[in-house]
């Protein structure tokens, strides 16, 4: 009896699992099959990555070998998010590195990561380069930069009817910023130490989105975000929020690979080169014209 | 040569000495009871004859085969375990709580052994469970599960499932004392029935009239000593012994 | 973006969550046994060791094992990571956490059962291996359902640690999702899917402790 039943219960659990092992491939092709045809997603490379990862590790430094592996936050619209209405990631910076990669015949591969951790995933080589509208400003040492490609302003969001009109005024307020974001570097920079210390408080949370909720909510006053972010939550909720005329910060974006790897770094700017030179960027951009790209994208060296 | 001799046998736990040179054997068809007051290493004395206690010297045999022996240093060495596999299946032990497998039923806890243990036969044993079922008058009850019995059930399904690996030796650890009084009746009744069919027995009890009754030998322990040893007319009717008498003396008191 | 296709994509990371919930449970129930029964062994050395990892795995956040786990290899001993990785150390990370949790739970079944069914087994005639498979565990079993069932179901919540690794899952879909609408809302849908996959979990666990109750 007894050891029926554990014979039925084991066989049970086991057919569960493997049912469960099939039924999640089952289901994360079937995710694929309405963007499939698009263009290539995340999953099939890590089918196909046997062969991927042995030349990962014969390549330390060139990209040999097809694939080139983007690491992207997937919660930073517009230059690397979830297309809803596709399932399929993209953005900005995705469709650059889809265009570069379709003229370099390179397969490309976005991968979503936790932005708390892209320095070990940069430096285990899990992606080539981090391509998601990173600052360039204040890293110059950290990662081997492609020459930088859009102009990124960190500005102060707020409510639409809050009395904030001007930096002046964000004194005694509480502000956020995502964590480890550039306007967090910048907002805690030497420049900005007299503006910072008249908040009431410097709060961070890993997510902008989360951020914004939280002034709506009533629990910061402002929102301390590049211009981009800032943009795209305006447009998803008309009249909420305003921005302040002056940015706290200049700065610039560019690609990051990991410090060192100036063979593959090369590859890429002369395709993007390529690319800015024939207008494909621009076209790209004007994609995104919503967010103020084509103002912001660097055109001249 | 006796079926079973423990020999010599010496026991401490920690600073306590448990068994002080005891030396006991057993004939076939022989009924031994073992009384004496709690503490007495009476039931220690059953747990180094059944091997849940190892013995610190002495040695054990059955049926002339050495469980365990004496080295040099007169320290009890074990047999290895092939040998150990072998002796185990000539006795069988009855537990004051009975230690029923709770999952199992009635008719599995007296199979599962000899079926799995002793290879026999499935067809052979279950034959032999049920005609031990019906001879403890559990008829009807093989498919129960131990909860479901009284204690005085669970403990006959006990006897039984020792019966039913069909030892040369049975022994019992107080087998009614967590019954109920009325419950006790029962045991004693099949324990006696077994004595009529000459199954070698040592059993360790506080019923007194049912020693004197049963068994053809009674041995009276004490802090760790054989105090008084023999027929039960002479040991529970006329100890020679003043600890003896003074242990019976409380006895029928409290009785 | 209407609700439906907000449950579409969550949906599409469902499969990620259940294959690290099914693949845990798979993997660190029976290591579980094996580290209690090393957490049992007589020889000091061992249950010392294990011990220890016990302590530690208990007393670090998961969150960070999963980081060990991951980067550990390139850092160590500076492996290249392939991105079958990601997966994998998520299943490790996973699975050596909750057998430290199985473990313990499994070692207080086994030691709330009687001495006397060991002893009355070892009279039998049970070799060791047969009286812990046949008597001990499956009372074992039985004895430790309601605090297994706690361990499940907080391992239904804590797939979503997965995010660290960066590993698709539900709730990682959940946020993108979010992100993109600029709304709470996702997370709200994924909190139903968390809620009705552990209605599941509840349900299957009553009829297991159902059928096990033919006895006490």
């Amino acid at each position: 009896m007894m050891k029926k039943l554990a014979a039925m219960l084991l066989t049970g659990v086991m057919a569960v699992s493997l049912a469960a092992c099939g039924g999640s491939t089952a289901a994360s092709t079937s995710s694929n099959d309405s963007a499939a045809e698009e263009e290539v997603q995340e999953e099939p490379a890590e089918e196909a990555d046997a062969a991927e990862a042995e030349a990962d590790a014969a390549t330390a430094e060139a990209n040999d070998d097809t694939t080139f592996v983007v690491g992207f936050d997937a919660e930073y619209p517009p230059y690397g998010y979830l297309d809803e209405a596709t399932g399929d990631y993209t953005g900005f910076d995705l469709e650059l590195a889809q265009e570069l990669c379709n003229r370099r015949g390179w397969t490309l591969v976005k991968q979503p990561i936790n932005w708390d951790n892209k320095d070990a995933e940069i430096d285990s080589g899990t992606i080539d380069c981090i391509w998601n509208g990173m600052t360039y400003t204040g890293r110059e040492a950290d990662y081997t930069w492609s020459d930088p490609y859009v102009n990124n302003s960190i500005v102060m969001a707020v409510l639409a009817d809050s009395d904030i009109q001007t930096l002046a005024d964000l004194a005694g307020k509480v502000v956020i910023t995502q964590t480890e974001s550039s306007a967090q570097t910048a907002l805690e920079s030497e420049e900005l130490a007299d503006l910072t210390a008249t908040f009431a408080d410097l709060q961070k949370n890993p997510s902008y989105n989360t951020c914004f909720t939280d002034m709506q909510a009533g629990a910061v006053d402002a929102i301390a975000v590049d211009i981009g972010v800032a943009q795209y939550q305006m447009r998803n909720n008309p009249d909420k929020f305003r921005i302040l005329e002056e940015p706290i910060a200049a700065e610039q974006y560019a690609i990051a690979f990991k410090l060192g790897n100036e063979t593959l770094r090369d590859q890429v700017q002369e395709t993007y080169d390529e690319m800015l030179a024939d207008g494909t960027v621009m076209k790209i951009a004007e994609n995104y014209a919503d967010d103020n790209l084509p103002d912001m994208l660097i055109t001249e060296k | 040569m006796s079926l079973f001799e423990i020999k010599n046998v010496s026991k401490s736990f920690g600073d306590l000495k448990v068994l002080n040179d005891i030396t006991v054997s057993v004939d076939k068809g022989e009924v031994v009871a073992i009384i004496g007051p709690s503490g007495s290493g009476k039931s220690t004395l059953l747990r180094c004859a059944t091997m849940l206690e190892t013995m610190d010297s002495g040695e054990l045999t059955y049926h002339g085969e050495k469980a365990a022996s004496n080295d040099a240093d007169g320290k009890s060495v074990y047999a290895p375990a092939s040998a150990l596999r072998k002796i185990k299946s000539y006795y069988g032990l009855v537990f004051q709580q009975f230690n029923l497998f709770p999952h199992y039923d009635v008719l599995k806890n007296l199979c599962d052994a000899p079926i799995h243990v002793q290879k026999r036969n499935k067809t052979e044993v279950t034959k032999e469970a049920m005609s031990l079922i019906k001879k403890m008058g559990l008829e009807g009850k093989e498919h129960y599960y131990p909860q479901q019995l009284s204690g005085g059930q669970q403990q006959r399904v006990a006897i039984a499932r020792a019966l039913c690996m069909n030892p040369d030796i049975l022994f019992f650890d107080e087998p009614t004392s967590a019954l109920d009084p009325e419950l006790t009746g029962e045991i004693l009744k099949v324990i006696r029935q077994l004595a009529q069919e000459h199954m070698t027995m040592v059993i360790v009890t506080h019923e007194m009239a049912f020693a004197r009754d049963v068994a053809d030998r009674v041995i009276f322990m004490d802090g760790g000593y054989i105090v008084e040893e023999g027929r039960p007319e002479d040991v529970i009717s006329n100890p020679t012994e003043e600890r003896t008498k003074r242990f019976l003396a409380r006895f029928a008191e409290n009785g | 973006m209407s609700l439906i296709s907000v449950i579409q994509q969550i949906a599409s990371g469902f499969g990620a969550t259940l294959l690290i919930f099914f693949c845990t449970l798979l993997f660190s129930m029976p290591l579980g046994v094996l580290v209690a029964l090393g957490r049992m062994s007589k020889f000091k050395p061992l249950s010392l060791l294990i011990q220890g990892i016990i302590s530690v795995l208990r007393g670090t956040p998961l969150m960070l094992q999963l980081i060990v786990v991951f980067y550990g290899p390139y850092y160590a001993f500076g492996i290249k990571l392939s991105t079958n990785w990601r997966l994998y150390a998520t299943l490790i990370g996973f699975s050596i956490n909750y057998a430290a949790y199985f473990a313990e739970i499994f070692r207080a079944g086994i030691q709330s059962i009687p001495v006397g069914q060991t002893e009355a087994a070892t009279v039998l005639g049970y070799t060791k291996v047969q009286t812990f498979l046949k008597i001990i565990f499956p009372q074992m079993i039985k004895r430790t359902i309601p605090p297994v069932t706690n361990e499940v179901i907080t391992l239904v919540k804590d797939t979503s640690l997965s995010f660290v690794l960066a590993y698709q899952e539900m709730f990682t879909y959940a946020k993108q999702v979010s992100a993109a609408m600029s709304s709470l809302m996702p997370l709200f849908v994924a909190g139903v899917f968390y809620y009705i996959f552990n209605l599941v979990v509840t349900i299957v666990m009553d009829r297991i402790e159902k059928a096990l109750s033919y006895y006490n």
